[in-house]
């Protein structure tokens, strides 16, 4: 793959989208947008949640005035995705489109006008997590691209790296056995939740790979200390609020 | 082979799709559900196995839809996703399995209806097209079509305006009579357009609904026919023909055991008219 024209902007290797399949952000991508969003992409395991929660109290004793945003969380529509789990009645269709559901409620009703609003917007997991786990499952993958084109384009989506290996040795230590979907056992990979998982999230981890250049992902190597990711992640996240002139402070 | 409209979803499999799909579209009120509630019984009494299925009802996304509903929080782009969902879950579930069985699906509304609401609410129509672009190509639509001034006396005198059949979510303003007015008539004129697209087959559906369900029985009766399979429907043909003394000009006789009802042969248009043809009345069923 082309990874394209990429710059070094201190630290950082910054890819630039070069690919045609970026979708066209129709309906609501207006970069001038007064508010800011940030999303954090990765693996479970990649120590993304962590990053963005500290980032999160940064900004806040900044003064900045500040909303976090969740994957699958849309009070209208979580229980419609918590049936189809737990019957494990969805398809990679309809898994695919009851995410998009539930985005679309969190961006129609919180994101977009928090964003007209001039509020800082933090995604834990945005389109790209969709993106990933969709075509991982056989989904087209402009068929999803094409689904989400009415998401707002993020002013930093940062990409949290981790060697597969390193994530599920986080995670098998942290809880007890993966679930249905997390661990792909819908199509099939294996019988085995553990290897399952595994293959599974290998598949993700290529389509986040692919993603970079596509749509000008931010890669953050998270194997590095906590500490040091943070320093990263905080120093890009200030060049793009010191030229937003609108942001809102906190009452 | 059947076809869907540009894309597959993982483990679709096309072949072997022996049912027919017949789609009933039109706004609210054009009778849908009255003609479907004729079409099925007549159906299932000529043989056939019969799935109805229509909006809101897949067992994954029927409940959330109604409960998002009782709201007045439901964005459009949500809504039209939670509708694509439910629609998605019907066709991977119900409408490709009993297709694959050999069942007549009737569905009361399709893509187009779905098409045509998001649309209506400001959706890009290359967007929403792209959604649905993995749903079955039916065997045949019939759009039930009435004007706007037709619907009003039939919603204002049945169950009154209903909210989202209204668009009080889409047209500013309190007045529920003037925004299903404007709402139905913008509904009305993306049928149009979608019936030439997609070659709906346009019934006038200010008629009485007899004569409706007459017209509808003669144009599914031809889908059938179309099946180069010998159904039950066209074995109760023969039958018919064979008792009326004639079929296509030559004489022939009723085979000594008959298993269809003398109530097929008096609902089948084409059966009662090859009688009528031949002066005949239409025999009893021992």
């Amino acid at each position: 793959m082309n990874t394209g024209s990429n710059m070094r902007i201190g630290p950082f290797e910054v890819f630039y989208p070069i690919e045609e399949s970026a979708p066209r952000l129709r309906h609501n991508g207006d970069p001038s947008l007064p508010g800011r969003l940030f999303v954090v992409e990765g693996i479970d395991g990649s120590g993304k949640s962590t990053q963005l929660s500290l980032l999160h109290k940064w900004l806040e004793s900044k003064g900045y005035g500040v909303v976090f945003s969740q994957w699958n969380s849309s009070e209208l529509v979580k229980d419609t995705t918590k049936l189809g789990k737990k019957k494990k009645m969805l398809t990679p269709a309809t898994f695919s489109l009851i995410h998009a559901t539930d985005f679309a409620d969190r961006i129609e009703r919180s994101i977009l006008p928090l964003l007209k609003a001039g509020a800082v917007v933090l995604c834990d997991r945005y389109i790209y997590t969709a993106f990933a786990r969709d075509v991982a499952r056989g989904m087209d993958r402009q068929w999803v691209r094409d689904l989400y084109g009415f998401a707002a384009k993020p002013a930093v989506a940062f990409y949290f790296r981790v060697p597969l290996e390193t994530a599920i040795g986080r995670l098998v230590t942290g809880r007890d056995g993966f679930k249905f979907y997390e661990a792909g056992l819908d199509i099939g990979l294996s019988d085995d939740p553990t290897e399952s998982f595994r293959l599974f999230q290998g598949r993700i981890v290529d389509e986040y790979e692919k993603m970079i250049p596509e749509f000008g992902l931010t890669v953050v190597d998270a194997t590095l200390p906590v500490e040091v990711q943070q320093a990263q992640v905080r120093q890009i996240v200030r060049t793009h609020l010191e030229r937003a002139k609108e942001l809102r402070v906190r009452p | 082979m059947r076809q869907t409209y540009g894309k597959l979803l993982p483990g679709m499999k096309l072949s072997d799709l022996a049912g027919k799909l017949i789609v009933v579209e039109g706004t609210d009120g054009a009778g849908r559900s009255t003609q479907i509630n004729m079409l099925r019984p007549w159906l299932e009494e000529l043989g056939h196995a019969v799935l109805d299925t229509g909006m809101t009802r897949s067992l994954l996304a029927g409940e959330g839809i109604r409960r998002a509903k009782e709201g007045n929080n439901l964005g459009r782009v949500t809504q039209s996703l939670f509708y694509a969902t439910d629609f998605v879950d019907r066709l991977e579930n119900e409408m490709i399995p009993a297709l694959r069985a050999g069942f007549i699906v009737l569905t009361d509304r399709y893509i187009y209806s779905l098409m045509a609401r998001a649309i209506v609410r400001g959706m890009d129509a290359g967007w929403i097209r792209g959604i649905y672009s993995a749903a079955l190509v039916p065997d045949a639509v019939f759009y039930l079509r009435l004007d706007v001034e037709q619907l009003i006396p039939r919603v204002i005198f049945s169950r009154g305006f209903d909210y989202w059949e209204s668009g009080m979510d889409v047209f500013p303003g309190q007045d529920m009579y003037e925004n299903f007015r404007s709402y139905q008539a913008a509904l009305l004129a993306e049928f149009d357009r979608l019936s030439v697209e997609f070659n709906f087959e346009t019934l006038d559906a200010s008629a009485d609904a007899k004569l409706v369900f007459a017209q509808l029985q003669a144009k599914v009766q031809r889908i059938l026919d179309r099946d180069s399979k010998k159904t039950s429907f066209t074995k109760v043909y023969d039958q018919a023909a064979a008792a009326a003394g004639t079929y296509g000009g030559h004489p022939v006789t009723l085979p000594r055991e008959t298993t269809s009802k003398q109530s097929d042969w008096a609902f089948h248009p084409v059966a009662a008219n090859l009688f009528r043809e031949n002066g005949r009345n239409i025999p009893e069923h021992k």
